[in-house]
């Protein structure tokens, strides 16, 4: 009987012929990532392996907030105590989005699971053809005994066809299938994106589809690797990897299929996550505050997309556009491009590299604020005040909303 | 915690958001920031306040939540499993769930069942009673009952001992 790629990675990584949905298996994983605000990683005094570890500095960056200094200090302490190497510390200086700089360094490779402390976007490195999740709670076991239980989930497959018009890219797609499929749709199941759209994606796009799985019940999201998957992580490790793909015959739990060629951008208003309209239902509302960043869109791909908005233009005066890239690695490459500059004469500013904005770790939202947002949710207080409101859009309607100081149909701007 | 579970059933309709309905995440922030120690017991006075603001003082030690589609529904936060164990419910029931809110759940020793048609033969108030080890749940007072699949052993003596970390901590002790 034919397996998805889920199926065939987990019985890979069990040491076992084929799972199925349903069955419980234990598994390791080739490498654990730890970012830096996970609790209860004091109660692992001592780890199974710890060069499988890497620690990052990912949620807090370096700003002040929740209790920062402290997490730091003992976060530090206690890699350093357990013994893992000091390549694997992402201090920082080298800091960034746990899963995007997992990404940067091909610590998630096709054919494998990768999981991760506390981040349920972890998902985002399903775009690598690996089975990706976070342990959360249980991570500081994982890291003890170096081995977790897995019920083996359902997949759902996503069939996308059609051609992305000018000014909706893949943020707009996950975010009008949420809308489209509901936040019940995949409960506890992958979700696996095929079909001509997805081969025509870069890896930046696939990273934002996978990255916000969650949403629809979801554990994780997943894509098939190819070429483009295979030579984006050859370029950046020579360790070798075997890739899985689904066998056409493999069986899912449910089917959808979506032509892409009609949409317009889309926008999530406050205060639910999974009611998501036409941004032209909403022109007009006025914001005061914007972000582009967050593991959903804090790549290359979604800094070029800002700065083609921005160029040559200037914020609304009372407008703060917060713009934090993913890593360290990919500001760097953002000053190289000039794209920096474009943010600043704009009158942008420019955050150190962590999650940060999204979960009000730096620059949060006073009451009165509105905010038109590129991270991945929009609950009261997820951005600071709970009486802030947060919409959620791409990068180009963050960036354009932000000039006019209302929501707009970006299309207008590129 | 037994393999058989009685108490009255709460239900909550629609979406329960773990960072807002269950228990809001500018709560937990607010606890970190004034210091105050972040315990079951703490995360419980403020148990599904967003939906019923009395809940904590009503409910009692061992009843059930019972929620619908995807409950937990949002990020991976277990500080809402422990704010529905500090409160003191006994078990979570739901017509399906996702596997954050479940490994969660059931690591910090807190029961959470997928029964598919909960919803129509139980409301607020019903006694119930749960046998996690047969896999069924009966409505005492109208008789109605429903099956669902069990645990393995390996999740039910996890949940016996009070959650993934006593569990390990048994095991290491043992050898």
């Amino acid at each position: 009987m034919g397996k998805t790629i889920t199926e065939k990675i987990l019985a890979r990584a069990a040491g076992t012929k084929e799972v199925s949905p349903g069955d419980y298996i234990e598994v390791t994983s080739r490498c654990f990532f730890i970012p830096g605000s996970t609790r209860h990683v004091g109660l692992a005094d001592k780890v199974f392996d710890p060069k499988r570890i890497a620690w990052v500095d990912g949620h807090t960056g370096s700003t002040a907030s929740n209790q920062a200094a402290q997490n730091r200090s003992s976060g530090l302490e206690w890699a350093k105590r357990v013994g893992i190497p000091m390549e694997n510390i992402y201090a920082l200086g080298r800091q960034g989005i746990e899963h995007m700089v997992a990404a940067d360094n091909a610590w998630a490779r096709p054919g494998e699971v990768f999981f991760e402390g506390n981040n349920g976007h972890t998902t985002a490195l399903g775009a690598f053809g690996a089975f990706a999740i976070t342990l959360s709670y249980g991570s500081a076991a994982y890291m003890m005994t170096g081995k977790t239980w897995i019920r083996v989930p359902d997949s759902v497959k996503f069939i996308m066809k059609g051609t992305l018009p000018k000014g909706v890219y893949a943020r707009d797609v996950f975010e009008y299938v949420l809308g489209q499929i509901g936040p019940s749709a995949c409960p506890g199941m992958v979700m696996e994106w095929v079909g001509p759209l997805i081969d025509e994606m870069d890896m930046d796009a696939r990273i934002t589809l996978t990255d916000l799985a969650l949403f629809t019940g979801a554990w994780t999201g997943i894509i098939n690797p190819d070429q483009k998957t295979i030579d984006y992580v050859r370029t950046r490790t020579d360790e070798p990897f075997e890739p899985l793909v689904s066998d056409d015959e493999a069986r899912y739990a449910k089917v959808f299929e979506f032509d892409v060629s009609n949409l317009v951008p889309q926008i999530v208003p406050p205060p639910k996550r999974y009611i998501v309209k036409n941004v032209t239902e909403l022109e007009g509302t006025p914001i005061n505050r914007g972000f582009v960043g967050s593991c959903a869109n804090s790549r290359m791909a979604d800094l070029r997309l800002a700065a083609q908005v921005l160029r040559g233009k200037k914020l609304h005066p009372e407008v703060i556009l917060n713009i934090t890239p993913g890593t360290v690695k990919i500001y760097q490459q953002a000053i190289h491009e000039g794209l920096v500059d474009i943010f600043i004469d704009a009158g942008c500013l420019i955050a150190s590299p962590n999650c940060g904005m999204c979960w009000a770790a730096n620059t949060p939202l006073a009451a009165a604020d509105v905010c038109i947002s590129t991270g991945t949710c929009n609950y009261p207080g997820r951005m600071g005040s709970k009486d802030a409101e947060i919409y959620l859009g791409n990068p180009a309607l963050a960036a354009a909303s932000c000039i006019e100081g209302k929501i707009v149909d970006p299309r207008r701007f590129l | 915690m037994d393999n058989l579970l009685s108490g009255k059933a709460w239900v909550f309709q629609g979406i329960l958001d773990v960072d807002w309905e269950i228990c809001p995440y500018e709560t937990l922030r607010q606890l970190r920031e004034k210091g105050v120690p972040v315990t079951y017991e703490e995360l419980g006075k403020y148990c599904m306040t967003k939906v019923d603001p009395k809940f904590p003082q009503k409910v009692q030690k061992g009843d059930f939540i019972v929620g619908g589609e995807n409950m937990g529904y949002g990020h991976d936060h277990d500080h809402a499993c422990m704010s529905i164990k500090g409160a003191g419910v006994g078990a979570v029931l739901c017509e399906s769930t996702n596997a954050n809110f479940l490994r969660n759940c059931i690591e910090h020793g807190l029961p959470l069942v997928e029964v598919e048609g909960i919803n129509k033969i139980v409301e607020t108030g019903s006694d119930l009673q749960v046998d996690l080890v047969d896999g069924y749940v009966k409505n005492l007072g109208t008789g109605e009952g429903l099956r669902f699949k069990p645990f393995p052993q390996f999740l039910l003596d996890m949940l016996k001992d009070g959650g993934l970390y006593p569990h390990l901590e048994k095991q290491q002790s043992k050898q």
